[in-house]
């Protein structure tokens, strides 16, 4: 078990290094869009095309060999030196470092209440299958998956904020973050990002502990004096969590950053989604590139928890495969 | 269980008859077909680059059509459907009658396959008929039939005015954006949108998928270890967020955009297509055709393709759904095609309107959410009915 | 004569299903008493799991319904108990053995974790450390080497054998006064069979426990049974002593099933024909429309009453058995025949089992 752990950590350095390479990669082979604007800005103030291309190059580093700048790149990408935003007049680690508190502030009640109201729900339809709470769940999960999260969140603005004053149009960042006032304007972004995350933990984990409610083993443990409550909770859900962990930490970590991204968008919070948004508007490469690979570096350690979760919840693992 | 007559009447089965048969008389009516359609498109495709003028309109009757990128890649999806989803369930009446019965039972899914006809139906015609949208300074703010708003917000009123408020006229009948594009036509355009994210970039998925999968499972070795390594980066990588940086580092069209969901988005269904092959690899009847003599392309064609059919056809519809969503969800926030109207394109031009123009973001989403609710339905009674191992 | 442990009268549990009420049991009445092996025989199909599963109500509900009859258990009407009652019952006073031990033990956690459950499920003072002496000696008592160190392997490291006798240590943990053992040796080798059968006689024997034995196979019939109870589509077609049973069979149906064993008589035959539906079962006796003998009185009415077959404890539910009624017709010249000892279901199973 030990060697196993000992190579998935391996591995996930060399998905990052090959990520990284990867991006870089794909950076160089393309025309650079600040570039274009930079030059374009130089010429149309009377400046020389060709002179306003090299300043730029020179400026940015770009008149050195590529295996040069990679080498510059990736020693960046591992001394936390993610470049200058050109747009912001800061280095990219500190947007980023103002920006994030302002995801984490309503992302995490949301990642919380679909974990454990999703698995909560699904357990209960599979233990109710085809009851009529069963049915009204599986209603409400189709609208959840199904509606588009930035749709929703107009859709919010629209009802509770432009027709009934409830919530305000427009975040407003300079009210305290632990303010009841600050909490009033984070309950629409945190209802768009649980629904869309509910919706598709409530399908999966039923239909995980539907291959469970009529197992053996739990005949056996109800044989044995166990009542329904230990039933469900100890016989159907804890081997249940073996697949369900796969999907708790990989899909819904994945969706929670994708909604979160469309609504901060929405919404005008400025978080990491919006600071990406306003970088991809602006033509702020260095920006741009930082906040994609931030939600790709959550998702890499996301599947590393996952893997090692499953070495810990299923005892029948074996490690010869990988 | 199913009875065994039952169960050989398949998708997956689609080409026992033929497989006594070789050389040129293993060329079915399916394949003819396909190929001899193919052959045209092509010959058109060659008339539209060398004969016709560069920026002319490919037909000129009965309608006026200047056939894009996008459009002779849809012509071809269409065929491939055509000859090898439709085609066989024409050829095969019983097979068709089974999933019929098996699809009937859920009936939201009915209702649904119904809605998704009219709209994607419309999504192919409609473009051909009506023109794109323009821009009309005159016509700004103009809200849907039988609605009406304070003449204040809408500049010129179209429709008649009465007590200081304007009224929709059927000229907009689901009104008007700011810079007075009808909401109905770009609803329209926006439908041949997200047939073309769905239906194309699907295929582009199986295509690749299958291809890749297949050869894993059958090179084996490190050419399979290095596949399934690249997989694993591919799915590692957050979807949304690798779409996010090649739309902003190549993106502006919809062909690109199409395309580059397609090439980045099969991995799961690689993976899939390996591990069933696999698993096919040792069964009796391939063992079977192999000691025949058969040789590999032609098992992998003839027996595992077919039987790996049902597998990929499932996971691709429940792709489809998430594919209208993103496709949306990157107009909405600037990174799809400026030049052509779509959903999310509208529901982002009206977003700053929220206030005094509600219906310019509402209805357009109105469309995509029924309509990714419907695909989500079929998708669910499509897996139901084509495969009777999943019990749920 | 005093009440015996267990007394089953005329159960019916029914499944209310899409396609119709499935009467899996329908009119059952069975005694057991303290010290006494009853097995209860017939196909796959016959009800005879549901029976078994009614007693403790361990059939889902919905769909299972028991919808008439009674079962009491050392005085007490089980279908009248509320769920509370029951779970004591459960694991407390009735232990249960399942037919597959490979899917009866729960993957996640250790054996001695869920028999540490059901000693404390029932002996609530009783601490972890306590519950793991406890463990490791059922354990030990069920014939596992090296139990200490073994009480904390998982599921998956035991061989078929080994994890039906951690099931059978979990049944016992509570000492049970009854254990409803459902085929609990069908899954396993031919070799282990023997053995898990002699470890439930050693418990019987030093316990005085009442065993319910449900089993297809005439072999362990032979080997561990006091009384049978032979089931067909859910009603008891002959019940009686083993030695009644297999020295007389007088049910055409049990004729039928002996006569299945290899080498009894000059043939081996499968019994013709296959299980009656189960959501409209025949009128008269169930087994008319494969009985060599059924005559016109067969085919009418309810399922014939249990006549009394000689004097000793035997009875059979054959209209041919009726007082006054020619029982030769059935039995022909010579009645008797030897023990066999083979599986009893040759016959054409399309049934399935009810659920």
């Amino acid at each position: 078990m030990k060697w196993y752990i000992a190579r998935r950590l391996a591995w996930t350095v060399v998905a990052t290094f090959i990520i990284l390479s990867l991006t870089f990669g794909l950076m160089a082979a393309s025309p650079d869009p600040q570039a274009a604007s930079y030059v374009a800005q130089q010429v149309q103030e009377g400046g020389d095309f060709e002179e306003a291309q090299e300043s730029y190059e020179r400026a940015r580093g770009l008149d050195q060999p590529l295996w040069e700048r990679y080498k510059n790149y990736m020693i960046g990408m591992v001394t936390l030196d993610w470049g200058w935003s050109e747009t912001r007049s800061q280095p990219v680690t500190e947007a980023i470092l103002e920006a994030w508190p302002y995801s984490v502030m309503y992302a995490t009640p949301a990642l919380i209440i679909s974990t454990v109201l999703g698995v909560a729900i699904g357990l209960y339809s599979a233990t109710h299958r085809n009851s009529l709470e069963d049915y009204a769940a599986s209603a409400f999960a189709f609208f959840g998956i199904s509606i588009p999260d930035f749709w929703f969140g107009i859709l919010m603005i629209l009802i509770f904020g432009v027709w009934l004053g409830w919530i305000p149009i427009y975040y407003h960042s300079d009210v305290p973050w632990f303010s009841l006032q600050n909490v009033q304007q984070l309950i629409a972004p945190t209802l768009v990002v649980t629904l869309s995350s509910i919706a598709s933990e409530m399908r999966f984990s039923r239909a995980t502990a539907l291959e469970y409610v009529n197992a053996e083993f739990v005949k056996t443990a109800k044989a044995k004096g166990a009542d329904s409550w230990r039933r469900v909770t100890r016989h159907i859900f804890r081997p249940a969590l073996v697949p369900l962990s796969t999907i708790l930490v990989g899909d819904i970590l994945n969706i929670v950053l994708v909604s979160s991204y469309l609504v901060e968008v929405v919404f005008g919070i400025p978080g990491l989604g919006q600071l990406s948004y306003k970088a991809i508007i602006q033509q702020d490469v260095a920006l741009v590139l930082a906040t994609v690979l931030i939600p790709t570096f959550i998702a890499i350690v996301g599947n590393l928890f996952q893997d090692l979760a499953y070495t810990v919840l299923d005892p029948r693992i074996s490690y010869g495969e990988r | 269980m199913m009875g065994g007559e039952d169960y050989r009447d398949r998708f997956e089965d689609i080409d026992w008859d033929d497989m006594q048969r070789s050389g040129l008389d293993s060329l079915t009516t399916q394949t003819a077909g396909f190929l001899a359609s193919l052959g045209v498109v092509a010959l058109l495709l060659v008339y539209d680059y060398v004969v016709v003028a560069n920026d002319g309109p490919t037909f000129t009757t009965p309608f006026e059509w200047d056939v894009t990128q996008l459009d002779w890649l849809l012509v071809v999806t269409l065929l491939t459907v055509v000859f090898f989803a439709v085609y066989p369930l024409y050829d095969n009446p019983r097979m068709s009658r089974r999933y019929w019965r098996e699809f009937r039972k859920n009936r939201a899914a009915v209702v649904s396959g119904v809605f998704l006809v009219g709209i994607f139906g419309l999504g192919l015609v409609g473009p051909l008929f009506i023109a794109k949208p323009d821009l009309n300074v005159l016509a700004q703010y103009q809200p849907p039939v039988f609605l009406s708003v304070p003449e204040s917000t809408v500049g010129t009123c179209v429709g008649p005015v009465s007590d200081g408020m304007c009224h929709g006229t059927w000229q907009y009948p689901l009104g008007t954006t700011g810079q007075g594009k009808g909401i109905m036509k770009s609803v329209i355009y926006g439908m041949r949108v997200s047939l073309e994210v769905g239906l194309i970039t699907p295929l582009i998925i199986i295509i690749i998928g299958t291809a890749v999968g297949t050869v894993a499972a059958y090179s084996g070795g490190i050419v399979d270890e290095l596949l399934m390594r690249y997989v694993d980066i591919q799915l590692t990588f957050p979807t949304f967020f690798l779409y996010l940086l090649l739309l902003y580092l190549y993106g502006g069209t919809l062909f690109l955009l199409i395309v580059i969901f397609g090439i980045t988005s099969w991995g799961s269904t690689a993976r899939l297509v390996r591990s069933e092959a696999l698993q096919r690899r040792e069964e009796e009847y391939i063992q079977a055709a192999q000691s025949a003599g058969a040789s590999e392309f032609w098992v992998i064609r003839k027996h595992l393709v077919p039987n790996v059919s049902n597998t990929v056809i499932t996971n691709a519809s429940l792709l489809i759904p998430s594919l209208i969503l993103f496709e949306a969800a990157f107009s909405f926030l600037g990174l799809g095609d400026p030049t052509v109207p779509s959903w999310g394109q509208v529901i982002s031009a009206g977003r700053s309107d929220i206030d005094t123009a509600w219906w310019i973001s509402t209805i357009p989403g109105v469309f995509l959410f029924t309509t990714v609710l419907a695909l989500n339905f079929v998708g669910d009674a499509l897996r139901d009915a084509l495969d009777p191992r999943a019990e749920d | 004569m005093t009440e015996p442990l267990l007394s089953i009268r005329n159960l019916k549990t029914h499944f209310h299903t899409d396609e119709g009420t499935v009467r899996a049991v329908d009119g059952v009445s069975l005694d057991v008493d303290r010290g006494e092996t009853v097995c209860v025989v017939g196909e796959s199909g016959s009800g005879k799991t549901v029976t078994a599963e009614s007693i403790t109500r361990l059939i889902p509900e919905p769909p299972g319904e028991i919808v008439d009859g009674t079962v009491r258990f050392d005085g007490e009407d089980v279908t009248a108990m509320s769920e509370k009652q029951l779970e004591a019952l459960r694991g407390g006073r009735i232990g249960h053995i399942f037919q597959n031990p490979q899917g009866a033990l729960n993957p996640v956690y250790t054996v001695g974790w869920q028999i540490r459950e059901a000693i404390q499920l029932h002996d609530k003072k009783a601490k972890d450390k306590e519950a793991r002496e406890r463990a490791i000696d059922l354990l030990d008592r069920v014939g596992i080497p090296d139990a200490t160190s073994r009480i904390d392997d998982y599921p998956h490291e035991f061989s078929g054998g080994m994890k039906q006798r951690i099931v059978i240590a979990m049944a016992l943990a509570s000492n049970p006064d009854l254990l409803i053992a459902d085929e609990p040796t069908t899954a396993l080798d031919v070799t282990i069979q023997m053995q898990i059968l002699r470890l439930l006689n050693q418990v019987q024997e030093e316990f005085n426990t009442g065993i319910v034995m449900i089993t297809h196979d005439l072999g362990v019939v032979a080997e561990v049974a006091d009384r049978v109870v032979v089931m067909y589509a859910g009603k008891v077609m002959e019940e009686g002593d083993v030695y009644e049973i297999f020295e007389n069979p007088s049910h055409p149906y049990t004729r039928a099933l002996l006569e299945c064993l290899p080498g009894r008589g000059e043939k081996m035959s499968a019994i013709g024909g296959s299980l009656p539906s189960t959501t409209s079962p025949p009128d008269g006796c169930r087994f008319h429309p494969r009985c060599p003998y059924a005559v016109g009185d067969c085919e009418i009415g309810e399922q014939p009453p249990m006549y009394a077959v000689d004097d000793g404890d035997h009875a059979v539910s054959c209209v041919h058995f009726e007082p006054g009624a020619d029982p030769s017709v059935v039995l022909g010249e010579d009645g008797s025949d030897a023990v066999g000892g083979a599986r009893a279901d040759g016959g054409d199973e399309t049934g399935g089992d009810a659920r």
